[in-house]
């Protein structure tokens, strides 16, 4: 049996998932000792942000490919769009927050990058051992 | 000289601007990633338009390819939380 996009989307929201939730506890952990209380909020706030914002782009996917090519590209391209200003506007709202003390900004960001980065690595090992189907001649 | 007298007027004008900084970056991290992700589809649909029977695997690449664009656009606008005075 061969991979097909729904299949491989899947694995990655799976997997992803799976992922964040490790490098948020252990961010959790850095942030308790940096910044005590606030830096695990702060963890759990740059997890939730960073994987919503990888999944929605696997969801889009999965949604787009039962459509046509200009619907497929019209979701995906659209849903990066409305994705764009949803986190213009979060982490503008997080950047403000009370909650936030100095200390535990930091926290934030760097598990952001962690989950984005380790997000990448994980999406290219999917891929590479994704079993695609070879090419088929159309009539 | 008058191009010179034009530039640092320039500068002047440049080291004048008040207001949150944060904005341009805002915006600097969404130009990049944007003319990323707009040549990774473009590309998609040429290699789509000339091998239609190849579409599902050039999907799956170009997934892969706009996730390693948007991670650009993710980490700059996170960077008020370390760069942010």
């Amino acid at each position: 049996m061969f991979d097909d996009l729904k299949s491989v989307m899947l694995r990655v929201l799976r997997l992803g998932a799976l992922l964040v939730l490790g490098i948020t506890v252990v961010g959790s952990g850095i942030g308790f000792l940096v910044a005590g209380v606030p830096g695990v909020l702060a963890a759990l706030a740059g997890g939730a942000a960073a994987f919503v914002f990888t999944a929605l782009t696997a969801l889009s996917l999965l949604l787009g490919s039962k459509l046509g090519l200009a619907g497929f590209l019209g979701v995906v391209l659209g849903g990066w769009l409305v994705k764009m200003v949803l986190f213009l506007v979060l982490f503008g709202v997080l950047n403000r927050a009370d909650w936030l003390t100095f200390d535990s900004r930091p926290v934030v960001f760097f598990t952001v990058v962690a989950a984005v980065l380790g997000g990448l690595v994980l999406d290219t090992l999917i891929v590479t051992k994704a079993r695609l189907a070879p090419a088929v001649k159309s009539s | 000289m008058q191009i010179i007298q034009l530039a640092a007027e320039a500068v002047t004008q440049v080291s004048q601007v008040s207001g949150n900084l944060g904005v341009l970056g805002y915006g600097l991290a969404a130009i990049g990633p944007g003319i990323g992700v707009g040549l990774v589809v473009s590309k998609t649909i040429e290699s789509i338009a000339r091998q239609p029977e190849l579409a599902a695997r050039l999907q799956v690449t170009m997934w892969l390819g706009i996730a390693f664009t948007e991670a650009l656009a993710l980490i700059g606008l996170a960077t008020p939380f370390i760069f942010a005075a």
